[in-house]
C-alpha cells in the first residue's frame, strides 16, 4: 500500500479526474442543448389522461418528477407527478399543468387529437367538430374536416402573406412617405417658411393618404376572406372553441403520423424557425429577424474592423521603430482584449450615442428632433462598439502573421528594387493573409456571442423593421435591431411565459452555439493550414 | 548616334518618372499607414480617457460667481427704509426670494409691502401692498415653501400666508416674467405681537397649521382644519382656528426658533438653552408633547435656526456657536415612541450665531448663514461643506436658495443684496459617498447602499459602489474557487501525463469551450442549473469526496490489469476509464442525496441552513454563478497554464526522472514550480475575465446589492449593474456618471490584472530561454 502511494499514481489519476470532469461538462452541455434544442421541432404524441375525479386532460408530456413537500423534504413513499403541456391558453389560462401520478386512472393516445399552432393564444389541443362558413356547416367530424383543413391552411397562409405584404410593405411605405414629407415641411418651416413649398408637400401628403385609404380597403377585403371560414374545436373537457381558419399556422395529428411524416414536419418546423418572424412576444414563431440582425451587425463590424486592425498591425510591425514604446503599446493593445465588453458598451453610449449621434442629429436630422435619429442606440453604434471590442484580436493575429513572414523574403523583394510599400502590399500581406483572416474570424466569433454591450447600444426585443428594406437608402444604419444572444436573454428572463418559451430558448442557444463553433473551427483550420504552409516553405 | 541615344534617354526618363511615381506612392503609403496606425491605436487608448473625463464632474468642486449685488435702498422705491438700528427686530427687510431663472426677486418690508425687483440691477419692477395687512406691522416671517409660500406674523397677533408666483411667457426667444401674488386667509393667533412663527399648508389634506411665539412668551399651536360638513356654500369652507397653548411644556425655556413640517405632523421648537422640543401634531385636535432633546454641546448655547431638509424628515439645526448639524429620528427600542431624535452629521461650523438655514428644493443640499456675514453651502448626507460665500456686511439677515438650487440670494445687515450663481451638478458624490459608509435618512446606522431609483421625487439616490465591487469580487472569487483546481489539474494532466497526440485533440476542444457565448451559459445557469442544484445541494458537496474515493478505487483495480493491455495504450489513454467512473460517481452522489439530507440535515437542508447556520437559500445564488462563470473561465486558465507547463524545457523533466523521481514528483516539484509564473498569469487572466463578465452574473444571480459572503445568496456585480441601469440613466446626470465611474473601475481592475499577467509571462519566456 505504501508503495501504491509512493508511485504517485493516485495523484496522477486525480488530475485525470479534473480533466475528464471538464471534458464531461463540455460534452454534457452540448448534449443538453442539442437534446433540448433539437427536440423542440419533433411532433410529440398527445396523451389523454383520465383522472380520478372523472375529468380528462390532454396534452404533450413535458416532464416527470418526484413530488417534494413545501420545504423541499422528500416524502416517505416516493410519489411522482407529470407535467403536461395542455395549451389552449384562451380556455385554461395556463399552458402547463402538473398532474400527480396517483390521480391518473388511465392514459391513452387518442387518434384524432389535433395540435394546432395558432397566431394567437399559443397551441390548441383538441378535436375538430365542424368547419363552417358564415353559418353554413361545410363539414363535420374529425376525418372529413381534417382533409379540408389540410387543404385550406396553405391557402390561408398565402392570404396571410399578402396581408403582411400590404401592411408592412405598402402601408409601411406610404407611412414612410408621409413622414418624410412631414419632416420636409418642418425643415422648410425651420429654414424660411416658404409657403408654396409647404403647400406642395401637403398636397403630396394628401395624395399618399388617399393611397392609404385604398390600401386599407384592400386589406378589409382580405381580412374578410381571411376570417371567412371558421373551425369549431372541441377541447378534451368538452368545451367548444370557434376560431378562424386563418388564425391557424399549422395543424397536425401527431398520434397518427408515421415516422417519415414526423420527420417531414420536423424539417418544416425547423425551417419555419429560422425563416419566420416571432409571434406572441417572441415566445413562438421564428427568429429570422434576430438571425438577420446578428449577421448584419457582424458584417458591418467586419467592414470596419478589418482595415483598421490591419492598418494598426502594419504600423506596429512594419513601420514603427521597434522600441520600448512600441512594446508598451503592444501590451496595452493586447490587454484591451481583456477589458470587459460592458466597458466598451458604456463608452459607446457616451461617445457614439450621446456624442457623435447627437451631433449628427443636430446637423442633418434637426427637423426630426426631439426624436433622435442617430442619437439613440442603433445597429451602426452596436457594430462600431463590437469593432472596438474586437480590433485588438485582429491586430494581434495580423501581427503574428506578419512576424511569421521571413525576413529573407522581404530582403529579396527590397533587393530587387521594390519599394517598401510594394514589398508590403504584394509580398508580405498576401503571405500574412491567412493570419489576417484567422484574426477576422476570431473577431467575428467573439462578436457573435457578445451581448452585454449590445443591450445598451441598440438591441431591442422586437424590432418592427429590418435594418435593410426596399426603401431608400435601403440600408438603415440608425435602426434598432434584434440579436440572437439578446433574444436568449430576453425570452428566457423577461418574457411573461418563461416556461412555455424555454424550449425555444434552447433552440436559439443551439443556433448561436453552432454559428460560433463553426466560425471558431474555421479559424482553427485556417490557422493549421497556415502553419503547414510555413513549415513546407521553410524546407 | 543621336538617333540611338534619344530613345534611351526617353526610356531612362520614363524609368525615372516611374521610379518617382513609385517613390511617391511609397511615401504616401508610409504616411497613410503611420497616421492610420497611430490614429487607431490612439483612439482605442482614448476610450480610457473618454470614460475618465465623463466621471470628472462627479468630483469637481462647486463653482460659483457673484452675478450681481446692489444696495436695496438705492432703488427709489425702497429708499425710505431706515437701517439705522442695531435691533434685529427693526430690520426693515422681512423676507426675500427669487424665481427659477434668477432674473426676478422680491423683498418684503415691515410695513407689508412686497417689492419685485430685477436681480440684475436692483430696479423695482412692481410693488404690491399686502392689503390684508394694512395698518399693521410685520413682526415675524416664515418660509413655508422656499421662494413660493411665505407667511407673516403681525404686531396684532395675525398670520397671513402669501403665495408668490411667476407667469412665464415667451415672445420669440425672449422670456417675459410676470410676478403675481396671492394673499391667503388672514387668521388670528393671539392678542399679542408674534415674534416667531411657523406656518404650513398640507398638500394632501385640506389642513393648514401655524405655531407662534408671542412677545408675551406664549407658545401657541393653531390648527385650521376645514370642516367636513358637506355644505356647498362657500362660507362653510372657512376653517375655524383651534388654538392650543403649549407654553407649559417649555419649562421656562425661551423659544428662539420654530419649525413645522409640510405634512403637519411634527412641530419642533428650538430654545435659548439649547433644547429642541418636539410635539407630535398629527392629531390636530390634540398636539402631543414627545420629548425635549439637548441639541447643543453646552446648555448655555441657544439654538438659533431650524429647518427641514427636502422630504421633511431631517432637521437642520444651527446654534449660537455657529455649529450646524443634521438630525433625524432613528429607531431605538428603548424609547417609548420607538424612535429617538439623533444627531447624524456634524458639519463644519460657521463662526458666529447662525441666522438662517434654507434647504434646497431638489436635493439634500442647504445653505446656512451667520452673524459674521458668512454663508456656507452644505450637503447633508455626505456631511460636506461645498462652498463658502462672504458678504460685506457683518451679518446675513435674509437668505434664499434658488428654486433650481443654482443660486443664493442674501441680504446683509447693511441692506445689500447679493445674487450668487452656483454650479453644483453633483452635490451628493464624493469619494466618501461613493465608496464609504453613509448614514442615509431613515437608516439605523451608516451603511453601504446602492439604490439608484425610488418612488417619490423626494427620494435620495444612494450610490455606494462598494456593494457592487464586493459583488464583482465575490462572484469572481467563487468562480475561481471552482475553476482553479479543475483547470490547473487538467492542464498538468494534459501536459505531463498524456501522449502529445491526445493533447492535440483535447486542447482544441477545451479552447472551443472558451468561445461559448456567455449568454448561453447564463441562461443555462439561471433557468436550468439553478432549479436542479436547489434540489441536490447535499449531493453537490458529497460529489468531490465520492469522486476521490472512486478514483483511488479505480487506481487500485487498474494495478491488476495485465501489463500487456496497458502497454498497448498510448500514455494517458487509460485516464478515459475515469469517464464512466465519474458518471458513476455523479449517480452515486445523487442517490446519496436523499439519505444524506435526511440523516445530516433532518430532512431539509434549507431549514437546517437557516436554523443552524442562519443562512438563507436563494435559488439563483453565488454557487450557481461560481459554476457557470467557472465554466467560462476554466478554458482560459487551462490553455494558458498548459502552454506554460508544456513549454518547460524537456531536459528538466528528463533530469528529474533520471534521478529516480516518479512522474508525479517530477510534475509537482520540478515542472510546476518552473511554470508557476505562467500559471499565475493564467489565473490572473481568468480573474480578469470573471470580473468583467456581465451576462452570467446578470442572469444567474438575483442582482440584489447585498454584502455578505454567503454562498447561497445572490449579489449584484458592477458589470451587471451597468447593463441594467445605464439605459434608464439620464445623460449627464449623477447616476450616468457614477455608472461611468463603475466602468472605469472595471477597466482599471482588468487592465492592471492583465498587464501584471503579461509582464509575468514575458519574464517567464525569458527565463525559459536561459534554462
Amino acid at each position: 500500500m505504501n508503495k501504491f502511494w509512493k508511485s504517485g499514481d493516485p495523484f496522477v489519476w486525480l488530475t485525470g479526474v479534473a480533466l475528464m470532469f471538464s471534458l464531461l461538462m463540455i460534452a454534457g452541455l452540448l448534449w443538453l442543448i442539442m437534446a433540448k434544442g433539437l427536440g423542440f421541432f419533433w411532433p410529440t404524441e398527445v396523451t389523454e389522461f383520465e383522472l380520478k375525479n372523472g375529468t380528462k386532460v390532454m396534452g404533450e408530456i413535458t416532464a416527470h418528477q418526484e413530488i417534494r413537500g413545501i420545504s423541499g423534504k422528500a416524502e416517505k413513499e416516493a410519489r411522482y407527478r407529470t407535467q403536461l403541456k395542455i395549451g389552449n391558453r384562451d380556455l385554461y389560462g395556463l399552458d402547463f399543468r402538473w398532474i400527480d401520478d396517483d390521480q391518473i386512472v388511465s392514459a391513452s393516445e387518442p387518434k384524432y387529437a389535433v395540435v394546432m399552432e395558432r397566431r394567437e393564444w399559443g397551441n390548441f389541443y383538441g378535436f375538430i367538430k365542424e368547419i363552417s362558413e358564415g353559418g353554413n356547416v361545410l363539414c363535420q367530424g374529425n376525418e372529413e374536416c381534417w382533409s379540408k383543413l389540410e387543404q385550406d391552411i396553405p391557402v390561408y397562409a398565402g392570404i396571410f402573406k399578402e396581408i403582411r405584404k400590404i401592411e408592412k410593405g405598402d402601408i409601411g411605405g406610404i407611412n414612410r412617405e408621409i413622414e418624410s414629407y412631414r419632416l420636409k415641411i418642418k425643415g422648410v418651416e425651420l429654414k424660411n417658411g416658404d409657403q408654396a413649398q409647404i403647400k406642395e408637400y401637403k398636397a403630396k401628403i394628401a395624395l399618399e393618404e388617399e393611397k392609404y385609404r385604398q390600401k386599407e380597403k384592400e386589406l378589409e377585403v382580405l381580412y374578410q376572406e381571411f376570417t371567412k371560414e371558421k373551425v369549431v374545436m372541441l377541447s378534451i373537457d368538452g368545451r367548444e372553441k370557434e376560431m378562424a381558419l386563418g388564425n391557424i399556422v399549422l395543424a397536425f395529428r401527431p398520434n397518427t403520423m408515421s415516422w417519415f411524416q414526423k420527420a417531414g414536419l420536423y424539417l418544416h418546423r425547423a425551417w419555419g424557425f429560422v425563416s419566420d418572424e416571432p409571434r406572441e412576444a417572441n415566445t413562438e414563431g421564428g427568429v429570422f429577424p434576430a438571425i438577420f440582425g446578428t449577421i448584419m451587425m457582424v458584417l458591418i463590424m467586419s467592414i470596419v474592423v478589418l482595415p483598421f486592425g490591419v492598418l494598426a498591425a502594419l504600423y506596429l510591425k512594419e513601420y514603427a521603430k521597434q522600441g520600448t514604446l512600441v512594446r508598451i503599446v503592444r501590451i496595452c493593445v493586447n490587454n484591451l482584449a481583456g477589458v470587459p465588453s460592458i466597458v466598451f458598451g458604456v463608452f459607446a453610449v457616451g461617445f457614439f450615442i450621446y456624442g457623435v449621434g447627437a451631433s449628427i442629429d443636430s446637423f442633418f436630422f434637426s427637423e426630426a428632433l426631439p426624436n433622435p435619429t442617430f442619437g439613440t442606440g442603433g445597429i451602426l453604434w452596436a457594430s462600431l462598439t463590437l469593432a472596438l471590442l474586437t480590433v485588438p484580436v485582429v491586430i494581434v493575429a495580423t501581427e503574428e502573421g506578419l512576424a511569421a513572414v521571413s525576413q529573407e523574403i522581404r530582403h529579396g523583394s527590397l533587393a530587387l528594387g521594390a519599394t517598401k510599400f510594394e514589398t508590403t502590399w504584394k509580398i508580405v500581406i498576401p503571405s500574412a493573409m491567412p493570419a489576417i483572416l484567422t484574426g477576422l474570424i476570431l473577431a467575428i466569433a467573439r462578436a457573435t456571442g457578445e451581448v452585454a454591450p449590445l443591450m445598451i447600444t441598440g438591441v431591442v426585443k422586437l424590432a418592427p423593421q429590418l435594418p435593410v428594406d426596399g426603401y431608400f437608402p435601403y440600408v438603415h444604419l440608425e435602426r434598432k435591431f434584434m440579436h440572437l444572444g439578446f433574444h436568449i436573454y430576453d425570452v428566457g428572463f423577461q418574457s411573461p411565459n418563461v416556461e412555455a418559451a424555454k424550449p425555444m430558448v434552447f433552440t436559439t442557444a443551439l443556433l448561436l452555439i453552432l454559428i460560433v463553433i463553426v466560425l471558431n473551427l474555421t479559424a482553427i483550420v485556417v490557422r493549421n493550414r497556415l502553419k503547414k504552409k510555413y513549415t513546407t516553405s521553410a524546407v | 548616334m543621336t538617333a540611338q541615344t534619344r530613345p534611351k534617354k526617353k526610356e531612362t526618363q520614363q524609368a525615372s518618372s516611374g521610379i518617382r511615381r513609385r517613390k511617391f506612392v511609397d511615401f504616401i503609403a508610409t504616411g497613410v499607414v503611420t497616421t492610420g496606425g497611430i490614429a487607431v491605436i490612439l483612439s482605442i487608448l482614448a476610450i480610457l480617457v473618454f470614460i475618465g473625463l465623463e466621471t470628472v464632474p462627479l468630483f469637481q468642486s462647486v463653482k460659483s460667481e457673484l452675478t450681481s449685488s446692489f444696495i436695496l435702498r438705492e432703488s427709489p422705491e425702497l429708499s425710505s427704509y431706515s437701517l439705522e438700528t442695531t435691533d434685529d427686530k427693526k430690520f426693515p427687510f422681512i423676507a426675500t426670494g427669487l424665481e427659477e431663472y434668477r432674473e426676478t426677486g422680491f423683498v418684503v418690508t415691515q410695513d407689508g409691502l412686497l417689492t419685485f425687483l430685477s436681480l440684475k440691477d436692483g430696479k423695482t419692477i412692481k410693488q404690491y401692498p399686502l392689503t390684508k395687512l394694512e395698518g399693521s406691522t410685520i413682526t415675524s416671517s416664515f418660509v413655508s415653501e422656499n421662494n413660493k409660500l411665505y407667511s407673516f406674523g403681525t404686531n396684532e397677533g395675525f398670520i397671513l400666508p402669501v403665495t408668490t408666483d411667476y407667469k412665464i411667457d415667451f415672445v420669440g426667444d425672449k422670456r417675459i416674467i410676470t410676478p403675481e401674488i396671492t394673499e391667503g386667509d388672514l387668521f388670528k393667533v393671539f392678542d399679542a405681537p408674534l415674534d416667531i412663527i411657523a406656518y404650513e399648508e398640507s398638500s394632501e389634506e385640506d389642513v393648514s397649521a401655524a405655531a407662534a411665539y408671542t412677545s408675551a412668551r406664549d407658545l401657541l399651536f393653531v390648527a385650521l382644519v376645514a370642516s367636513d360638513e358637506d355644505d356647498f356654500s362657500l362660507e362653510a369652507d372657512e376653517p375655524t382656528p383651534q388654538t392650543f397653548n403649549l407654553t407649559d411644556q417649555l419649562n421656562e425655556s425661551v423659544v428662539t426658533t420654530i419649525e413645522l413640517d409640510k405634512a403637519i405632523e411634527n412641530l419642533f421648537v428650538g430654545t435659548d438653552n439649547g433644547k429642541i422640543f418636539h410635539w407630535d401634531v398629527s392629531d390636530r385636535e390634540n398636539p402631543e408633547f414627545v420629548r425635549a432633546v439637548d441639541a447643543t454641546d453646552n446648555p448655555n448655547v441657544a439654538i438659533t435656526a431650524l429647518a427641514f431638509l427636502l422630504g421633511d424628515r431631517s432637521l437642520l439645526v444651527g446654534d449660537q456657536d455657529g455649529n450646524v448639524s443634521v438630525w433625524f429620528e432613528v429607531p431605538d427600542p428603548s424609547s417609548p415612541t420607538g424612535d429617538v431624535l439623533t444627531r447624524i452629521h456634524r458639519l463644519s461650523p460657521l463662526e458666529l450665531p447662525i441666522t438662517n438655514i434654507t434647504a434646497s428644493a431638489r436635493d439634500r443640499g442647504f445653505i446656512a448663514s451667520d452673524e459674521g456675514g458668512n454663508i456656507n453651502l452644505y450637503h447633508a448626507t455626505s456631511g460636506q461643506m461645498l462652498k463658502e460665500f462672504k458678504t460685506d456686511g457683518s451679518s446675513v439677515q435674509k437668505l434664499s436658495f434658488a428654486p433650481k438650487s443654482n443660486g443664493v440670494l442674501a441680504i446683509d445687515n447693511k441692506g445689500k443684496m447679493y445674487n450668487w450663481y452656483v454650479d453644483n451638478p453633483h452635490p451628493e458624490t464624493n469619494i466618501k459617498t461613493l465608496f464609504g459608509k453613509v448614514w442615509y435618512e431613515g437608516y439605523k446606522k451608516p451603511e453601504y447602499v446602492w439604490q439608484s431609483t425610488g418612488g417619490t421625487d423626494e427620494f435620495e439616490p444612494k450610490l455606494s459602489l462598494t456593494p457592487l465591487a464586493f459583488g464583482t469580487l465575490k462572484g469572481a472569487l467563487y468562480a475561481l474557487f471552482f475553476a482553479i483546481p479543475i483547470s490547473i489539474f487538467a492542464a498538468i494532466c494534459v501536459s505531463q501525463f498524456m501522449h502529445p497526440s491526445l493533447r492535440n485533440t483535447i486542447k482544441p476542444i477545451i479552447e472551443i469551450m472558451a468561445a461559448l457565448p456567455t449568454v448561453v451559459l447564463g441562461f443555462l445557469a439561471g433557468l436550468w442549473l439553478a432549479p436542479i442544484i436547489e434540489k441536490i445541494i447535499p449531493a453537490v458537496f458529497t460529489l468531490p469526496i465520492v469522486l476521490t474515493l472512486f478514483t483511488i478505487l479505480t487506481v487500485l483495480i487498474w494495478q491488476y490489469v495485465p501489463k500487456g493491455v496497458k502497454g498497448r495504450l498510448r500514455v494517458g489513454t487509460e485516464l478515459f476509464i475515469l469517464v464512466p467512473v465519474i458518471i458513476l460517481g455523479v449517480l452515486v452522489s445523487l442517490w446519496l442525496n436523499g439519505p444524506i439530507e435526511d440523516f445530516m440535515f433532518g430532512g431539509s437542508y434549507k431549514e437546517w441552513f437557516y436554523s443552524v447556520l442562519g443562512l438563507q437559500y436563494d435559488q439563483r445564488n453565488s454557487l450557481i454563478v461560481g459554476f457557470a462563470m467557472g465554466f467560462a473561465v476554466i478554458p482560459i486558465i487551462f490553455t494558458i497554464s498548459e502552454d506554460a507547463l508544456s513549454s518547460v524545457p524537456k531536459h528538466l523533466e528528463a533530469g528529474s526522472l533520471a534521478l529516480g523521481a516518479n512522474r508525479w514528483q517530477t510534475a509537482i516539484r520540478v515542472i510546476l514550480p518552473t511554470a508557476s509564473p505562467g500559471i499565475f498569469s493564467a489565473v490572473m487572466i481568468g480573474l480578469g475575465r470573471a470580473i468583467g463578465e456581465t451576462m452570467i452574473v446578470l442572469m444567474a444571480t438575483g442582482n440584489t446589492p447585498i454584502m455578505d459572503w454567503n454562498l447561497f445568496n445572490g449579489f449584484r456585480a458592477l458589470s451587471a449593474n451597468i447593463a441594467v441601469e445605464i439605459p434608464e440613466a439620464p445623460h449627464g446626470g449623477t447616476l450616468y456618471r457614477v455608472l461611468f465611474l463603475a466602468a472605469l473601475l472595471l477597466f482599471f481592475f482588468t487592465f492592471f490584472i492583465n498587464t501584471a499577467a503579461e509582464v509575468v509571462r514575458q519574464r517567464l519566456r525569458k527565463k525559459y530561454g536561459q534554462l
